[in-house]
């Protein structure tokens, strides 16, 4: 399923007008420098295609002739590759002997001229063509080794392509060339190697090695694979490599040249979720796919209201007379991967409809709705949720299967993981700290599995609500009015009663309250305001209402609504502070 | 390989279990399952519970009984093959963590008949293997434990008698791409009776779709399974 959409997808963007992928058996590829060649085969010059400042120094990309997967042995692309093949110098290595880099580099040189006479065939030899070769076997390249850049290309084994003079592509995007390539490409049909390609069903010669899948988080910069069986531990039947799974050869262009186009750096369609590389996209074009990656992604420090205005696409789209989101048939796709070695690992996958995906989307906002102070954003990011599960609040501490797991549930409309609730009400113990995206991400795991189980005890609301009667709750609220009471009557104390009594009071509550009810009436007594002591001592009595004894301990569920009946408790006394 | 062609009566077997993972061939590696139990792993239930030489199991058809879930789960597995020269690997420096994307709480209901193959002797019929079948289902006997895709994903199963009601599938369908349908291996390699996969040995394909909960699988001869 997920090779076949991405397929599709890839047929997509290339049937769509001005999309930037590849065509088959060409691929997108950096080229920092360009050799200039006279018909005849002079050298006239060194184009450097490069754009910015010092280190960030950004190559041109070029639409090149599909490069070969490099190995230990030699063999060279055609018409574009690094100084070891194009002029036979290599790249300086301290750990091995010049003389053998030396030798090495001159097979390259004689198997890139080599690549490229196999590849035109003579007797309708584009000019160009015969420029090159004229160029590498004069090998005259001192004007080359000469020009002020040549030492940092060498270095770093930098690729180089050709161009001629007159023209304003490169040669191998020249169109004789490129009609050429397409027809070598096709021209190997039929034949006993093919096989049933699992994409596509069509007979097709399989894909021994798949090109890299670059850009995913953390995996190697060269590339990861997503089909692979680089052990012998992974393969069956006696197969081989690629042969373990017959992708075509079509097939497998496809899906890595849409997966690769999506994953590029500055891609609308990706996303980071937790250590989950995330790429999304529909069969048609849709604006839910433009509007996604801004959906869940942390607001950008120049553009914080992005997010918002997103969400708002979600909710208000039918006001605008556009057809609402919401009943859109459109295939959706969301792909989470994560590296593993030299190898990606799909995280989750989620195949819906647009319409059901927007649904869902909304009811996660819906469940996450808490009240919350006049700054803090009405709709929080993904990014946020999560963080604050987090030691530290960094990203890098979000327990890795965690960030998968929230938003394949947000994405299915299915309840949130359990451990998720766990890790919640762990940084809250902890750091004795109810924040607000805590505060919602614990209202939302309750409300959305009494929703899901069908549960007829009444959950916990967006607001401070004084008819739930759930034993947790009030205690939750108890514990703010007995600490605001604190606060009241010693101002600016340094640890107040929820820095000491916190993780007690939440999970063993006939621990705490009985001595912090002792405290109250000491508290109480020192406040000056004797009207106010009153008022307060009537909220306690409120929410004391009907509870005989402090139970001895609260289930995980319970001590989820003591903190949310302490935030709710909380923001309440700020409101009416606000008022007074 | 076929016999007579003639058929049992049609089987039905409910198979549970908490986890299942039918493994895409192209991600067994960091294993991502099929959504439905493919043909090939059906038959490994019911060979589970009888198998001979002189039979083989066609499956015809495959029940959703549950809803497609998943879970995404690490763990460990060993990285390399032991060479039978060799005097063993230890399997602490083999150790790999991998990721695995496998269904949870899964149900099916496998409709499935059997066949005779040219190995049946003078003294095989089709109603001795039934009654057979029938008697080892209704107890509960198994050669080995039945599994979903995977050996550690074990199957707990029941057989439907013929007046029984048939449990009802999920409601839902949709299109679920080329899947396995088996391996067609190629016994004229075989040596000593001792099979060895060669390059003739090979994957067939068949077009899934599920509609309303029901994945119906054709036979091996048909068009629709590519070879």
């Amino acid at each position: 399923m997920i090779l076949q959409a991405l397929a599709s997808y890839y047929r997509r963007l290339s049937e769509e007008a001005g999309a930037e992928v590849a065509p088959e058996g060409f691929e997108k590829k950096e080229i920092p420098f360009v050799i200039v060649l006279d018909r005849s085969g002079h050298f006239i010059g060194l184009d450097d295609t490069r754009e910015g400042e010092g280190k960030k120094k950004l190559a041109r990309v070029f639409t090149v002739p599909k490069g070969i997967k490099k190995t230990s042995g030699i063999a060279a692309n055609v018409l574009w590759d690094t100084p070891a093949y194009i002029v036979g110098r290599p790249k300086p290595d301290p750990k091995k002997e010049t003389v053998k880099l030396l030798e090495r580099a001159q097979e390259q040189f004689q198997c890139f001229q080599d690549t490229i006479r196999a590849t035109f065939s003579d007797n309708e030899q584009d000019e160009a063509i015969a420029a090159v070769l004229n160029f590498l076997g004069k090998r005259d390249f001192e004007q080359l080794f000469s020009h002020t850049a040549w030492k940092e290309i060498e270095e770093k084994g930098m690729n180089i392509s050709f161009r001629l003079d007159t023209d304003t592509c490169l040669i191998c995007q020249r169109p004789g060339i490129v009609a050429q390539l397409i027809g070598n490409t096709q021209r190997v049909e039929g034949g006993d190697t093919h096989r049933v390609c699992l994409v596509s069903g069509e007979p097709d010669e399989p894909t021994r090695l798949h090109t890299a899948i670059k850009g995913v988080w953390g995996a190697q910069t060269s590339g990861a694979n997503i089909v692979s069986f680089n052990l012998d531990a992974f393969r069956s039947y006696g197969k081989e490599q690629g042969l373990n799974a017959p992708v075509g050869g079509r097939a497998e262009f496809a899906y890595t040249t849409a997966l690769n186009s999506m994953l590029v750096k500055g891609s609308k369609q990706r996303m980071q979720v937790g250590d989950a590389s995330t790429v999304f996209w529909a069969e048609k074009k849709n604006d839910l796919e433009d509007v996604f990656a801004d959906i869940f992604g942390e607001p950008s420090k120049e553009n914080p209201e992005q997010a918002t205005k997103a969400i708002r696409i979600l909710y208000e789209a039918p006001k605008a007379g556009a057809p609402p989101l919401t009943e859109d048939y459109t295939p959706f796709f969301v792909l989470g991967l994560a590296p593993n070695a030299a190898r990606i690992a799909v995280r989750f996958w989620h195949a819906g409809t647009v319409g059901e995906t927007a649904r869902h989307i909304l009811q996660h906002f819906e469940d996450c709705k808490m009240v919350h102070g006049p700054k803090q954003p009405g709709f929080l990011s993904l990014f946020r949720l999560l963080v604050s599960t987090a030691l530290q609040g960094k990203s890098e501490n979000i327990p890795p299967n965690l960030a998968g797991e929230f938003m394949k549930a947000i994405l299915a409309g299915t309840p949130y993981p359990k451990t998720l609730l766990a890790a919640v009400l762990r940084r809250c113990r902890a750091e004795r700290e109810i924040t607000y995206p805590r505060a919602a991400l614990l209202k939302a795991v309750l409300a959305r599995a009494a929703r899901f189980y069908r549960q007829s005890e009444q959950e916990v609301g967006m607001a401070l609500d004084t008819g739930n009667s759930n034993i947790g709750y009030r205690l939750g609220r108890l514990f703010a009015t007995l600490e605001k009471i604190q606060e009241e009557a010693s101002p600016g104390i340094n640890a107040t009663i929820r820095d000491r009594f916190y993780g007690a009071a939440s999970s063993t509550p006939v621990a705490a309250f009985p001595h912090l009810m002792k405290l109250k009436n000491h508290h109480l007594a020192k406040l000056d305001n004797r009207g106010r002591a009153v008022n307060l001592e009537k909220v306690i009595g409120e929410i004391m209402d009907g509870i005989v004894d402090f139970p001895t301990h609260l289930s995980l569920q319970d001590q989820g609504r003591f903190a949310v009946g302490y935030y709710h408790q909380r923001q309440a006394f700020f409101i009416k502070n606000e008022t007074n | 390989m076929n016999g007579n062609g003639k058929r049992s009566a049609l089987f039905r077997l409910k198979v549970w279990g908490r986890n299942a993972c039918f493994t895409r061939p192209e991600m067994k590696v960091e294993r991502v399952s099929y959504d439905v139990m493919t043909p090939s792993a059906a038959r490994g239930v019911l060979e589970a519970i009888l198998w001979k030489p002189a039979i083989r199991w066609l499956v015809e058809r495959i029940d959703v009984l549950a809803p497609i879930r998943w879970e995404s789960v690490r763990r460990n597995e060993v990285g390399s093959v032991m060479s039978p020269r060799s005097n063993g690997i230890f399997i602490e420096d083999q150790r790999q963590q991998r990721a695995g994307l496998f269904l949870r709480d899964v149900a099916y209901t496998i409709h499935a008949r059997l066949e005779l193959t040219a190995k049946a002797g003078a003294e095989d019929n089709l109603t001795k293997f039934q009654e057979m079948f029938l008697r080892r289902a209704e107890k509960g006997q198994c050669f080995h434990r039945p599994y979903l895709g995977c050996r550690e994903f074990a199957a707990d199963f029941t057989l439907i008698r013929q007046e029984e009601p048939l449990p009802e599938p999920i409601g839902i369908s949709r299109d679920l791409g080329w899947m396995l349908y088996d391996i067609q291996h190629d016994n004229r390699a075989d040596k000593n009776h001792v099979h060895c996969c060669t390059e003739s040995c090979r994957p067939s394909f068949f077009r899934a779709e599920l509609s309303n909960g029901v994945l119906l699988v054709p036979s091996p001869g048909d068009g629709e399974v590519r070879q």
